[in-house]
């Protein structure tokens, strides 16, 4: 396939996220939805199900308002509007992740408000550092792999596990080398389009995924444009959205090279090392995931590795990408700020929500950020 | 509220030597570690640790309708003002050059539970990076439905991993002994606090809600010490002798009210106020209940897991819906108030659901109304005056 038709593939998922989980589920195969982040979607896969991510909408929500505040973050009220308005009649099942508590709270409204057949939350433990955390991890998973063969009526053995685990690794593996090949090919395909294609593997097959992503990178193999002027970004939050504001850095003469978004660099995370219990292997993984607002880790912490990241990616800026609402974000925010400022790195904080937004403000704001760092177009 | 307590002079000597405790502590090398309100700290005064409550401080501001005034420092850091007040007059007042109810205590280590809210750890990790000083974090997942061996296990190994990073920073050593003469105390104070807190359920009582939260500081700072048994000792003979005397909290009490949850410090006395106007008292809310619960000494640390991660700001929508329920049948309630309290997603998200199912189940009439617990910038007062109205007159008609 030519690259346009890759990409056409791409943005044709992230344009209908559900259109693979519904045909699917009219082919009888069972459709479990995830909310973001950190669900092991390994254990759904092993399981014989689809797992399909709920980001999130960038229509106008008021069914939500009904059940949820509005000083809740646009993702988790346009996630149950989606519930509420029937998009998601479709599912068998739900797993919400203990995030934050917004997240915490949503799992009981869900419950009440919606009649999902199965629902059920991650409790991810919140700290990562001590070995309590990996014990109860392991128990945590294990009650997940429990409730999602009642689900499903399969039994979810150790082999079918460990393959589903080499699926998502393979997806995981070639997911990086297409960000390492836009970290330095910059201007082959655009900063949207990474992320949109990494989004993509919230919603397609995996398998059918990794094998287009690889398809793709074979192509842009010939190509290659080390010229690119723009001025380098990173960024850093929970989720690229509304999704415009990464073709309004492009715009203003700049690229983003490096992330460390729920829907970007935390989705890749490192792979599941799966000789011994892949249990244990998938609570490993969770627990040697790049750092986030969730929690701290003593051992790894957020704004270091923040700097480290951005110094390793050679920007030029840092771009705060933050929901409005988003307590865990919030809180970091200062901390996160002040390591910046220290290492030189020039930072900019820009606060969006999923829908209704003008951008206006955070145009000129970008503007005058990127003419700063020299670029401008 | 009630006519003045004898009992509230006693809280405010204690709460100024409190207050006035902590750095001389610290100047006599006593280690001071802030502490979260719903925290086994009984295991700190077992180790002769001084705990520090920065939430009470954030109250402290609150009441004192200074909140907005320390938040703008943190706002000016960056920190929203969407954020739990409390965390915000406490990192306001860390940035702050004028200080209206003194100084927040700095931390020499931080210990926080997340029973109660994800807004505490959030907090305490920015606070020890501010202050320099070593965060331990006791994590208890959500109960959503069932207790599970698995997560009491976790906090049970949390616990003496806890006791291990307690020695190592303070070089200060656990003995079991001593935990348990603590638990003891603490049972002892928590029955003495719900015995006060049983009183709301006479009728008329001589006790509400809003007296309660006037009276909740030392069982929720000092229980494990003599203090708070004392304390609330003197505060039962003192009710006691009132309902022999047959004074009560408001002149015609006519409807018993539940409430959920914090109160809206800044204006509490508009809310008492209010509500007396309305003969309307308001007895019982799962906040000051928080801490009328009992240890079984002959299992110290199970019974700490047991308590502090079955607390209901730990438990699932259906389980709250059935303590609100329970709450309001014990104390007989006529009707229930529902506080969407902006500082605190945790004990906000899920009561526009739950007012329609309590009031489905029980046929009570209730209310949710909108503001912040602390900040008086989201406070109006002629929207929640005219739904707290409706509210009774719909209790009114009801009877
Ligand atoms: S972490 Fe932030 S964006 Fe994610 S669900 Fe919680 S509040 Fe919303
Ligand atoms: S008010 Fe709510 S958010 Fe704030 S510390 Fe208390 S429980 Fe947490």
């Amino acid at each position: 396939m030519a690259i346009e038709q890759l990409l056409a593939r791409f943005n044709a998922a992230v344009a209908e996220p559900y259109a693979e989980a519904k045909k699917r589920k009219e082919q009888g195969q069972k459709v479990i939805g995830w909310l973001p982040t950190d669900v092991p979607e390994e254990l759904i896969h092993a399981a014989g199900a689809f797992p399909v991510g709920v980001l999130g909408t960038n229509e106008h929500i008021y069914l939500a308002d009904a059940h949820l505040q509005t000083w809740a973050c646009s993702l988790m009220r346009g996630c149950l509007e989606q519930g509420l308005n029937g998009n998601l009649d479709f599912l068998d099942g739900i797993i919400i992740p203990h995030t934050c508590d917004t997240t915490r709270m949503l799992v009981g409204i869900w419950r009440h408000a919606l009649s999902t057949p199965y629902i059920d939350n991650y409790l991810m433990p919140r700290q990562i550092d001590r070995p309590s955390a990996r014990t109860y991890l392991k128990g945590e998973l294990a009650r997940l792999k429990d409730n999602l063969e009642k689900c499903t009526g399969k039994v979810i053995t150790n082999e079918a596990l460990k393959d589903s685990i080499n699926v998502f690794n393979a997806n995981r593996t070639v997911l990086r080398r297409l960000y390492e090949y836009h970290s330095t090919n910059t201007a082959v395909i655009s900063s949207r389009m990474l992320y949109t294609v990494i989004k993509a593997a919230m919603f397609m097959d995996k398998a059918e995924h990794t094998t287009l992503v690889e398809e793709l990178l074979k192509e842009l193999a010939n190509i290659s444009t080390s010229n690119d002027k723009r001025v380098r970004l990173a960024i850093s939050g929970g989720v690229w959205e509304p999704p415009e504001i990464l073709d309004m850095i492009e715009e203003l003469g700049a690229v983003v090279v490096a992330d460390d978004l729920l829907t970007g660099a935390r989705y890749m995370g490192p792979d599941v090392i799966a000789d011994g219990d892949p249990l244990d292997a998938l609570a490993v993984r969770q627990l040697n995931r790049i750092p986030f607002g969730g929690f701290d880790s003593t051992t790894r912490e957020r704004r270091g590795f923040l700097v480290e990241t951005a110094q390793n990616a050679g920007v030029q800026g840092m771009v705060f990408l933050h929901l409005k609402f988003c307590e865990p974000e919030n809180y970091d925010y200062n901390d996160m700020r002040e390591a910046m400022n220290k290492a030189g790195i020039p930072n900019i904080r820009l606060e969006t929500e999923y829908a209704n937004t003008s951008l206006g403000q955070a145009r000129t704001r970008l503007q005058a950020f990127i003419e700063m760092m020299g670029g401008s177009k | 509220m009630s006519a003045p307590f004898k009992t509230a002079g006693l809280l405010k000597n204690l709460m100024a030597k409190y207050y006035a405790k902590g750095e001389e502590n610290r100047k006599s090398g006593i280690p001071v570690a802030w502490v979260t309100a719903v925290f086994p700290v009984e295991i700190i005064y077992a180790m002769d640790i001084f705990p520090y409550y920065p939430e009470n401080f954030g109250a402290l501001g609150a009441a004192r309708k200074v909140a907005d005034k320390l938040s703008e420092y943190a706002e000016r850091r960056g920190y929203f003002n969407d954020l739990c007040g409390y965390a915000r007059c406490g990192i306001g007042d860390a940035y702050a050059t004028d200080h209206p109810v003194g100084n927040i205590l700095p931390p020499d280590l931080l210990v926080c539970c997340n029973t109660q809210c994800g807004s505490l750890p959030k907090w305490f990790e920015a606070a020890g990076r501010y202050y320099n000083a070593p965060y331990f974090l006791l994590d208890s997942p959500l109960i959503e439905d069932q207790v599970s061996p698995l997560g009491k296990n976790y906090f049970i190994d949390q616990l003496w991993e806890m006791v291990d990073f307690l020695e190592r920073t303070t070089g200060k050593k656990f003995e079991m002994e001593r935990l348990v003469e603590v638990l003891k105390l603490a049972s002892e104070a928590t029955q003495l606090w719900n015995d006060c807190l049983d009183t709301a359920a006479l009728k008329p009582a001589p006790f509400g809600f809003f007296d309660a939260c006037f009276h909740m500081a030392p069982i929720v700072t000092w229980r494990g010490t003599q203090t708070a048994v004392d304390y609330y000792m003197a505060l039962k003979e003192e009710l006691d002798e009132r309902v022999a005397k047959g004074i009560t909290a408001i002149p015609n009490e006519r409807f018993k009210i539940y409430f959920d949850h914090i109160p809206v410090w800044p204006r509490l006395r508009w809310f008492s106020d209010l509500f007396a106007a309305n003969d309307a008292l308001v007895v019982a809310s799962q906040y000051t209940h928080s801490w009328a619960h009992k240890f079984d000494v002959s299992r110290p640390m199970e019974s700490l897991a047991e308590v502090y991660t079955e607390q209901f700001v730990n438990r699932g929508f259906e389980y709250r819906i059935k303590l609100k329920m329970d709450f309001m049948k014990r104390y007989k309630c006529d009707g229930f108030v529902l506080f969407s309290n902006r500082s605190c997603k945790p004990n906000s998200f899920g009561l526009y659901d739950k007012r329609q199912v309590i009031t489905e189940r029980t046929g009570k009439p209730g209310v949710v109304f909108e503001a912040d617990m602390s900040d008086q910038r989201f406070f109006s007062e002629g929207q929640i005056q005219i739904r707290l109205e409706a509210f009774f007159e719909r209790l009114r008609k009801d009877q």
